[in-house]
């Protein structure tokens, strides 16, 4: 009989059940409170996940611009060869250039277009149709682009009024990847009269690596004037889930107002049972409860209100999350991964605490009062 | 030796301008088995004073000894803690936890303290009570003078020196008054407890060993039963 070793707890839960209605309408609010915490903070966790998951493997790659603001138009060979100084032996450096032209699909009008001029494609690309190497003379399309006109590898295009035979349609690329080729015609370099590249890309095997090259790219060209600009993926990964990170910050922060209501319906159920007990928490005292003893009684009811409240909230917490988990991310059992089992833990916490916190004032009124006056009636 | 001994006790009050006196210089004692009624109209003092032995209340002015030991000018919780030693409370609207079953009612003053021997000392006090077939019911399923032995088995689960009961028959009918008043008459007699009981009931006089009427804060005749 747990009454036994916690008697406290034993008369808190009968005072408790004394008046059911009002008990389960207060432990509602904690209910409501933990849903609400919980199951936004899941909604932010599967928000940022569904977006990584789109994101992709991004972390590890740099892009190197030239700095258009100093006069800087173009790359050239030497600062390639700055670029593959800096950067790790296992990374892939692949050098783009660009020129627009007019471009016209299935004997179409001509459109201008901007051709990618990439050395090694192989090393940047996988094909969807078709065969991405030996890379001489032909077009690499991406998929939007070939799905668009409808090319396959054969078609011809025409390129500033030259045929130009299509090799093959790449791979989809990672949406926000700057090396995506899905709206890109890509040439040969061979194509381009010009000497100077327009971008360069730089994919290393890590995140860190990344960063490291980032910095050493940055110092040698940047020496003397801002030459080139680097732009790291990974940092901006970063920056969107700190934004994400604020975003669920904020909702957290709604969703706990949530419980301030809770917390003071608490304290006005307390508020009113210690009234209409009056006499009897005066008759306690009377045979020798200490003011701590009654107290500990009524914190006690608090405690299992938000305890109470606090678990049908994980309960029905956990149910939100299997159903937010199954439609945006599009596996229900993700929601047992550990971000939220923080969120739910939290909520919980933070339900029994904002119970405790509201019982505090009621407690401390029924046990300071005197039990002379108390039993005066 | 006297269980309570209270000399020249003062109760004063200031309302506004004024002082009021609830006790106005008592001397009071009691011995171990002693029956002891106070009566008195409305606003002499007995409930006051009844405090004060109850240590519930302290005196402006004055002394009391309880089994001997200085009392008077201890702080609230070493007043708690005698009062949990050795003092047993009735009152005249019961005061039962309505949530609690009978034993439970009687055991709470020794709840806190989990120990193991007081369910069955509970049992015990109601069963000589004469509640042996109500044990485990709510107060709600029980007549007022059963809820009286309640009572009366809850002042004594800490085997206290003295018991005091305010109005203990008040709302009860005269029957059931006077069985009220046979069980405190044979705690009294069998455990050598102490009974102080504040009245408006002439009945109760019949029972007890003296009798204290207080007027105006003081003690007025005191009559003596049987010699």
């Amino acid at each position: 009989m747990a009454g036994r070793f916690f008697p406290a707890a034993l008369m808190a839960r009968r005072n408790l059940t004394r008046t059911k209605m009002r008990s389960l309408l207060a432990s509602l609010g904690i209910v409501i409170g933990v849903v609400a915490i919980a199951s936004l903070g899941m909604f932010g966790v599967a928000l940022q996940y569904s977006f990584t998951q789109n994101l992709g493997d991004v972390g590890n790659q740099l892009t190197v611009y030239p700095n258009s603001g100093e006069n800087v138009t173009e790359l050239t060979e030497r600062d390639i060869r700055a670029i593959r100084r800096e950067a790790s032996a296992t990374a892939t450096v692949s050098p783009v250039m660009t020129r627009v032209e007019p471009v016209s699909y299935n004997r179409g009008d001509p459109v201008r277009e901007t051709i990618y001029g990439v050395e090694n494609p192989a090393e940047l690309y996988e094909a969807q149709e078709g065969r991405v190497s030996p890379f001489r003379t032909g077009a690499l399309v991406g998929s939007s682009v070939a799905d668009e006109h409808d090319l396959h590898p054969g078609s011809q295009i025409t390129v500033n009024g030259t045929n130009v035979r299509v090799q093959a349609v790449l791979e989809e690329g990672e949406p926000f990847s700057s090396t995506n080729p899905d709206n890109r015609v890509i040439m040969s370099t061979n194509s381009f009269s010009q000497r100077g590249y327009s971008e360069v890309y730089v994919i290393e095997s890590t995140g860190t690596a990344a960063n490291e090259t980032a910095m050493g790219i940055r110092e040698s060209l940047n020496e003397r004037e801002e030459r080139v600009f680097v732009q790291e993926l990974g940092s901006i990964v970063d920056t969107i889930e700190q934004q994400f990170q604020i975003i669920n910050t904020v909702l957290a922060g709604i969703a706990s107002i949530s419980l301030l209501v809770a917390g003071i319906s608490i304290l006005n159920v307390m508020l009113m049972s210690t009234v209409e007990r009056r006499e009897e928490i005066g008759v306690l005292r009377a045979v020798g409860y200490q003011k701590r003893d009654v107290l500990k009684v009524m914190l006690m009811e608090a405690t299992l209100l938000g305890v109470l409240g606090g678990i049908a909230g994980v309960v029905l917490s956990i149910g939100a999350g299997l159903a937010i988990n199954h439609y945006a991310v599009g596996d229900a059992m993700a929601v047992f991964r550990l971000p939220n089992a923080w969120y739910v833990g939290a909520a919980f916490t933070f339900g029994v605490l904002t119970s405790i916190v509201s019982g505090l004032y009621p407690a401390w009124k029924a046990a300071s009062e005197e039990p002379v006056d108390a039993l005066r009636g | 030796m006297t269980v309570i001994d209270a000399q020249g006790l003062v109760k004063r009050y200031r309302t506004g301008g004024q002082t009021l006196y609830a006790l106005a210089g008592i001397d009071f004692a009691l011995e171990p088995g002693e029956f002891v009624s106070i009566m008195g109209p409305s606003g002499s003092g007995k409930t006051t004073l009844l405090n004060i032995l109850g240590l519930l209340d302290t005196p402006t002015e004055g002394t009391v000894l309880l089994e001997g030991q200085d009392v008077t000018g201890l702080g609230d919780s070493k007043r708690t803690s005698l009062r949990k030693q050795t003092i047993g409370f009735v009152f005249q609207h019961f005061y039962l936890l309505p949530t609690l079953t009978a034993v439970e009612n009687v055991e709470v003053p020794l709840l806190l303290d989990s120990d193991p021997g007081v369910t069955k000392r509970a049992r015990t006090l109601l069963e000589r009570l004469g509640l042996g077939e109500r044990l485990d019911h709510k107060p709600d399923e029980l007549s007022g003078g059963q809820k009286q032995r309640v009572a009366i088995a809850r002042s004594l689960i800490n085997s206290p020196k003295v018991v005091l009961a305010d109005e203990p028959t008040g709302n009860l009918d005269s029957e059931t008054g006077r069985q009220i008043l046979d069980e405190f008459r044979r705690i009294a007699d069998e455990d050598d407890v102490a009974i102080v009981a504040v009245t408006h009931d002439d009945l109760v006089n019949e029972y007890v060993d003296r009798t204290v009427h207080l007027v105006d804060g003081t003690i007025g005749r005191e009559r003596k039963n049987g010699g």
